[in-house]
């Protein structure tokens, strides 16, 4: 995972799976084609959480499930100072989680 | 299948214990196999339920250590890792094997003893069965997800801070009533939400839910001993019969599910162990339900059929849920304030309702409860095993 989020496309059905999974559950194909996760869409829910797991130093982290303009949903870091629900983001890249040196890049979400 | 039935029923008071993994073990199972007084009836099989002992305290093959332990070779021996729902998936596991006829008498443990890392760890341990490319990665934790999961359900459905409080309040106040419970404190509204200082007694930790709406991270054990029907004949107080089991699974990545707020596999789970027991959920005298957070007990009594959709919380304002209500939910104090040993709490919950309909529940005690239900909910509801039991006149 580098410059970008990627699911996989049935392609028998064209069902986007994210993430990416060995068969179909539409269709049971198991054959797909990497498509990016990414574009505008709207906050579905959102937390500010407390209770983190290790590699974060922050006091909170803002996390969001989002449902794109595609269809497609996804979690990932909100990076919006009034959250609300419905609101307007697009996805951008970023840095997500620092397990020792190596950065893990991944899905953020700031105001579209 | 064949008849199962528990003859005795046995844990440890939840909290912080001193004592190793393997000796919460075996003091659950040690006053479970006293409860059964199963005299000279060996014990065929022993499952251990856990979810973090590999990681957290660096020790595996528990089924083999257990048996060790309680002296109890050549018996059947393995341990059951299904994350939150270990419990209730070994308790599966043992009533296959007398169902299958391969063992008379099978004894499940489900232990967990969590508090000896600290909670960043802690948290990680519990956090890493969420999708490891889509969740985990992002920070996610089961309290971020139960947070995303209240916010959207309570804004559906108009579910409040309050109602959210009336669950701690009822479950701390059963709790007080049990001694096994890790917390026997009574909390009050004004305490947790009204008086100015609540906010500073009850920070947030996962917007919208806050202290009090979250389980404690408990160490304990909690252990039944199952028989088969020609076992339990020969045993007064097996009156206890494993009705029905359901388990059901869903996608792990939250964001997934079609509807987000629909606890599918509860549903699922809750209908087949339903229908397996030839009951419905207006059956039901008592009910031990998964309240890791309090959001999940509304939710889940909504999935579960005892209520309909969205009337949960209703059905807690009128006190339907209360120790002396229509259907008492968590007499034990629930995973909120009994505590939530990981691996032992789908266990503890068949050990309070083994207790609740054999009548010896002490000062908790629901009257003349016949069926009983729980619901043990594993990962952030992707896999989820609900149990029916049964009292048998004898």
């Amino acid at each position: 995972m580098s410059d970008k989020v990627v699911g996989g496309k049935c392609s028998a059905c064209g069902a986007v799976s994210y993430p990416r999974r060995a068969v179909c559950p539409k269709c049971r194909n198991e054959t797909f084609e990497n498509v990016s996760i990414e574009g505008e869409g709207t906050v579905l829910t959102y937390t500010d959480v407390y209770a983190l797991a290790i590699d974060y130093e922050t006091r909170y982290l803002r996390l969001a499930i989002v449902e794109l303009d595609s269809g497609q949903r996804a979690t990932g870091q909100l990076l919006a100072d009034d959250p609300k629900l419905g609101m307007r983001i697009k996805t951008t890249i970023g840095v997500v989680r620092k397990p020792g040196e190596k950065p893990i890049m991944g899905l953020q979400f700031v105001p579209a | 299948m064949k008849p199962v039935y528990i003859a005795g029923a046995g844990m440890t008071k939840f909290g912080r214990a001193d004592w190793s993994l393997i000796r919460l073990a075996s003091e659950a199972s040690r006053s479970a196999l006293h409860h059964a007084a199963l005299g000279e009836i060996p014990v065929d099989g022993v499952v251990v339920a856990n979810m973090g002992a590999a990681r957290v305290n660096k020790q595996t093959a528990l089924g083999s250590a257990l048996v060790d332990q309680l002296a109890l070779y050549p018996a059947m021996a393995e341990a059951v890792e299904n994350g939150p729902a270990s419990g209730a998936s070994a308790f599966k596991v043992g009533c296959q094997a007398i169902a299958a006829e391969m063992a008379d008498v099978v004894l499940v443990t489900g232990v967990e003893r969590m508090r000896v890392v600290n909670g960043l760890e802690g948290t990680d341990f519990v956090a890493s069965l969420s999708h490891p490319e889509v969740e985990y990665i992002y920070g996610v934790t089961l309290p971020s997800l139960a947070g995303m999961f209240a916010r959207l359900v309570m804004d559906r459905f108009g579910i409040e801070r309050k109602h959210l409080a009336m669950v701690a309040i009822k479950n701390h106040s059963n709790a007080t009533k049990n001694p096994y419970a890790h917390i026997q404190q009574a909390v009050t509204m004004e305490g947790i939400l009204t008086a100015p200082e609540a906010i500073v007694n009850n920070p947030p930790i996962a917007e919208p839910l806050h202290m009090f709406d979250c389980c404690p991270v408990s160490d304990g054990a909690a252990a039944v001993v199952l028989v088969s029907e020609e076992v339990a004949a020969k045993l007064d107080g097996s009156t206890v019969r494993v009705a029905g089991i359901g388990q059901a699974t869903d996608t792990h990545a939250v964001h997934e599910r079609e509807d987000p707020t629909d606890l599918k596999a509860v549903r699922l789970a809750s209908e087949r162990a339903f229908a397996m027991a030839g009951l419905a959920p207006a059956d039901v005298d008592v009910a031990e339900l998964h309240d890791a957070f309090t959001i999940l007990e509304i939710a889940e009594s909504e999935a579960a059929g005892f209520f309909g959709r969205g009337e949960g919380h209703l059905a807690l304002e009128r006190g339907e849920t209360a120790l002396d209500g229509r259907l008492p939910i968590n007499p034990s104090g629930g995973l909120k304030a009994k505590g939530h040993p990981v691996g032992a709490t789908g266990v503890a919950q068949l050990v309070e309702l083994t207790w609740q309909l054999r009548g010896e529940a002490e000062g908790r005690q629901v009257k003349a409860a016949k069926v009983a239900y729980a619901c043990n909910f594993g990962g952030f509801g992707n896999n989820v095993v609900a149990t029916v039991l049964r009292r048998e006149a004898r």
